[in-house]
């Protein structure tokens, strides 16, 4: 009987278990997917009229050797380095998103609303209107920026270690004062100089290269694996600082750690395509939802982050009109609407911020 | 945290008045300095002439009253509006990081007065003014009712974020517009920036009796936020109509914020700083903070803008800009203190 | 990297096979900024920036494609020009789709170049983006819009356009006749300045003569400019508060008039009538930094032979 009341529990836990991994599995199945089906609508919509049979031969030139220059560039010059820009822009924000949100403990805070994201818009707006310089000056930059102004976001928040609330305040007063600055070199450059800052500030998918890719997707090889490492101390700092500390994790040794690596992945990504507004912000939440109580949430968010900026491109290339504008002005609108929801959640589970 | 157990911070009961008076008296210094310092070197027996003896052919007396005095005043309205509204919403919210600026009203203003360059084609700030008021309020409604949502109500962190996180929206559709619109660009750049500079007379008539209704109905609160600082249900059992009072807040703030904006364009920290400088001087009573923060955000704001006037001739720097770089350092001080949160 | 071989080779053997290219003329250009092109054929789809449509359409080259620094409707340059049938590709600096771009099929992007910037008009970014499609090429923007019209009619020419066509011949003449009406209007008032700016709401921006092309070729047909002390933005203007809008006295005043809104600033600031050419309404329009062609010189020139006529030489000294 004892042998049979204990082995019951033992079974349901690790029914409780597979459940969530293969919960687990069908969403990262279903993102991957998603994320694939619209890659491929991005591939193959655009003002340069293409065939799909022609996309397909495009991509698969290089191994079969079947050029068409014309085809090629559009499909492995132009769409191909897009359609991977929003990806690995929309992962690494995800990504930094959900650490951001994790160690703060707070569903509101990310890299774009704590001021890390706004730091780089000011170092880069300098970059424009001062240095005029373009291309990979803007993106050392802007990377500088954002690490410099997390760097001091987090020295000011110190005082006898750091808690969120202090450090999301001090993001948001940084992030105004980082506003003031551009405003203010807004009013001292020559038009067509404000024009390209002001683009850059939307943040944009225009112009990629696989070129000015690289960095971000080397950060990305370096900064991955280092995350899923530190994840492990993630979900024990998720039960607060008492329970973490008990649990013999060094707090703030991890938190410092995550936070550095959610900062270079926001700098990265912010270098590459500018600072896309709310990816960062929404990839967490829309990760957490789709999984639900289970486990670690790094690979959904990313993936999510990147379905959310291809499909926020894609709405603001082909769906608004003749102008084409650029994804952060989509995927701004996009975060309001989600912020009330989130909100709106919060009032009926009463867990609010 | 009671009334009594705090009063003892700030200055003696007997010395306020005294305070209140000094303060007073250094609003006038201020505005004597704001007429008679500027980007041009006038002489004080001009300045004198320009006042009793008004000749319009001299250019000196036309700057003194068309340029200087309408800024001045303006200056004293919008400083003591940002203020005020500072003062009355972190009493309400009891929220020590309550600050109009904060809470998005900048970002509804802009897009506001963007979508009427764009669409209206209206090119001069005088015209600003009414699209201003609209989105200030329209905007701080919205940030304030996303930050309600939830159990605790609007609690400082949700407020700040909520604000963020509207503003950031509104500002993707200004964006939007901005990048495909370079002539509304070319204006909105230098409204955003937050000056006194170019404010005329027409638009100091245009704004000061919002502002001065808005100052009336603000000190009428002071009963009523010295109620809610003891908690909502010791104010009920005072007698105050809680529900009545936050909302008659709510109304002087949107009036006195949305105002401020409208003549001056965004300026921050201002509505932030003051309240909690008065606080020093006051401790925790509204009938006296309220009073202090209408005078000292004047000083503050005026003091800024003679500063920007003279730091880089021949040019001026805008208001917005030296509030800012002297206002963030004191709201991160702000942050580091401890009892924040117990407002 | 190797894409990138590969787009170029691709390129090349694309243009290799434009159908009649081997039979066509060889054509090259020495550009502004000192490069040569050489393509085996004359171009005959030009993508071109908007200052550069404005340059060609009159001189008869129709680009397929431009790219606006704004919209186009407030594209100083192109007003008055017939763009039918022209594909617009962009409307703000440095942005520009190459989809569009691509699906022209370009064989020439023609632009400026700006030597104080070592840049193509339309900014960096457009460059980078043109440039795999087609070479970018284009006239020097140098220290007079007539030599840079005359760098036009160069490229032009080499580009089939027929320079005796009558339109044409007759642009050319009227700016003849009003480029004479305008020296003999400064001649006649030689104590008359004239003083370039731009109204902000910040303050009042004197511009310097070097910066701008069209004012010194105004110079050079002897009118008298005030040249501020100190060009402290960047060598383009010199900054006055709105206090100091009297700094200079001129006798003429010359509102930058690429937007309407710069007037009604100006006019709605209680000191611009402390400058006396304002308070007289000796005032008149500045075609700053767009003039491309003799049709529109030519009117540019006579509003301001207007205005000097009228406008009272000894106002300033008075």
């Amino acid at each position: 009987m004892s042998a049979a009341s204990s082995f019951a529990p033992v079974g349901a836990v690790v029914a409780v278990r597979k459940r969530l991994q293969r919960r687990y599995g069908l969403v990262v199945l279903g993102l991957v997917l998603l994320s694939l089906a619209v890659a491929s609508l991005s591939m193959s919509v655009g003002d340069y009229p293409l065939p799909l049979a022609d996309v397909l031969r495009s991509l698969l030139s290089p191994f079969t050797g079947h050029a068409d220059a014309a085809n090629d560039f559009i499909v492995l010059g132009v769409r191909l380095p897009r359609v991977t820009a929003g990806l690995l822009s929309g992962a690494a924000f995800g990504l930094s998103g959900i650490i951001f949100q994790t160690i703060l403990r707070n569903p509101l805070a990310s890299p774009d609303i704590v001021g890390i994201t706004t730091g780089a818009s000011a170092a880069a707006v300098l970059a424009i209107i001062i240095f005029k310089w373009s291309g990979l000056g803007v993106s050392v930059m802007a990377c500088g920026g954002a690490v410099l102004t997390a760097l001091l976001i987090y020295g000011l928040a110190w005082r006898n270690g750091v808690t969120p609330y202090r450090l999301v305040l001090i993001g948001i007063g940084m992030a105004a004062l980082a506003g003031a600055v551009v405003s203010y070199l807004f009013t001292r450059a020559r038009i067509m100089e404000v024009q390209e800052a002001l683009s850059w500030l939307t943040g944009s998918l225009n112009g990629s290269t696989f070129e000015n890719l690289t960095p971000l997707a080397i950060a990305l090889i370096v900064l991955v694996p280092l995350a899923a490492l530190l994840s492990r101390s993630l979900r024990t700092l998720q039960m607060g600082d008492d329970a973490a500390r008990a649990l013999g994790t060094r707090v703030e040794f991890s938190r410092l750690g995550l936070i550095l690596v959610a900062v270079l992945l926001a700098a990265f990504a912010t270098a590459a395509v500018g600072p896309v507004s709310f990816v960062a912000f929404i990839a967490g939440p829309i990760a957490r939802r789709l999984l639900g109580p289970s486990g670690n949430a790094l690979l959904p968010a990313a993936l999510v982050g990147g379905l959310v900026t291809n499909a926020a491109d894609f709405v603001a290339q082909h769906m608004l009109g003749r102008n084409q504008l650029p994804v952060g002005v989509v995927t701004g609108a996009l975060g309001a609407v989600f912020l009330i929801y989130l909100l709106a959640a919060a009032h009926r589970s009463g867990r609010g911020g | 945290m009671t009334a009594r157990a705090t009063s003892a911070t700030g200055l003696p009961p007997a010395a306020r008045a005294g305070g209140f008076v000094l303060l007073a008296l250094a609003l006038v210094v201020v505005l004597a300095l704001s007429i008679t310092v500027g980007a041009r070197p006038i002489a004080l027996s001009d300045i004198w002439n320009a006042v009793t003896a008004f000749d319009p052919a001299q250019t000196n007396h036309k700057i003194i009253l068309d340029l200087r005095l309408p800024r001045t005043l303006v200056g004293l309205l919008v400083g003591a509006a940002l203020g005020l509204s500072g003062a009355i919403l972190q009493g309400a919210t009891r929220n020590p990081l309550a600050d109009p600026g904060i809470l998005g009203i900048n970002a509804g203003a802009t897009l506001c007065v963007v979508l009427g360059i764009s669409v209206f084609g209206i090119t001069q700030l005088s015209g600003y003014v009414w699209l201003a008021f609209l989105g200030a309020g329209a905007a701080m409604l919205v940030v304030y009712l996303v930050a309600s949502l939830g159990r605790e109500g609007a609690t400082p962190v949700k407020l700040a974020l909520a604000g963020a996180a509207v503003t950031a929206a509104l500002t993707s559709v200004t964006s939007a517009i901005l990048i495909t619109n370079v002539q509304t660009l070319d204006q909105i750049r230098f409204w955003q920036v937050g000056a006194l500079t170019g404010r005329t007379t027409d638009i100091l008539l245009q704004v000061a009796p919002f502002i001065l209704a808005g100052i009336v109905l603000a000190l009428l609160t002071s009963r009523i936020l010295d109620g809610l600082a003891l908690g909502d249900d010791v104010a009920r059992g005072l007698g105050l109509k809680v529900q009545r009072g936050r909302a008659m807040v709510g109304l002087a703030a949107v009036i006195l914020a949305g105002a401020a904006t409208a003549a001056a364009g965004p300026i921050a920290f201002v509505g932030l700083t003051v309240p909690h400088l008065a606080r020093a001087f006051t401790g925790p009573n509204y009938r006296w903070i309220l009073p202090y923060s209408m005078l000292l955000a004047p000083i503050l704001l005026l003091g800024a803008d003679i500063v920007g006037r003279i730091i880089v001739p021949p040019g001026e720097l805008q208001v917005g800009i030296v509030t800012a770089a002297l206002g963030a350092p004191f709201f991160i001080a702000l942050v580091r203190r401890r009892k924040l949160a117990e407002l | 990297m190797s894409l990138k071989t590969l787009a170029a080779t691709a390129f090349a053997t694309l243009l290799l096979a434009v159908p009649g290219a081997a039979f066509a003329q060889a054509w090259s250009y020495v550009d502004g900024s000192g490069a040569t092109v050489t393509l085996d054929h004359v171009p005959t789809r030009i993508i071109a920036s908007q200052d550069a449509a404005a340059g060609l359409i009159p001189l008869g080259i129709r680009p397929v494609g431009i790219y606006a620094d704004s919209a186009i409707a407030d594209a100083k340059a192109l007003e008055g020009l017939d763009l039918t049938g022209i594909e617009i590709i962009g409307e703000a600096w440095g942005e520009v789709s190459v989809e569009k771009a691509a699906a022209l099929k370009p064989d020439l992007i023609v632009a400026e170049w700006w030597p104080l910037e070592n840049n193509w008009s339309g900014g960096k970014d457009v460059s980078v983006a043109l440039r795999p499609l087609a070479p970018v090429t284009g006239p020097i923007q140098g220290s007079s819009i007539v030599t840079l019209i005359e760098d036009y009619e160069k490229l032009a020419t080499s580009l089939g356009a027929d320079l005796a066509a009558p339109q044409v011949v007759a642009d050319k003449a009227a700016f003849g006749t009003s480029l004479a009406k305008f020296k003999a209007a400064v001649a006649a008032k030689p104590n008359l300045v004239a003083e370039p700016v731009w109204a902000g709401t910040d303050g009042l921006y004197v511009a310097a003569t070097n910066a701008s092309s069209e004012l010194l070729d105004f110079a050079s047909w002897g009118l008298k400019l005030i040249d501020p002390e100190i060009a402290d933005d960047r060598g383009y203007w010199e900054t006055l508060s709105w206090e100091n809008a009297d700094k200079y006295q001129p006798d003429l005043i010359l509102v930058d008039n690429r937007q309407k809104s710069t007037m009604e600033t100006a006019l709605a600031q209680p000191t611009w009538t402390s400058l006396k050419a304002a308070g007289a309404g000796q005032v008149t329009d500045w075609p700053a930094y767009w003039l491309r062609n003799y049709a529109a010189y030519a009117g540019a020139l006579d509003k301001l032979t207007a205005a000097i006529d009228a406008a009272d030489q000894d106002l300033s000294t008075e």
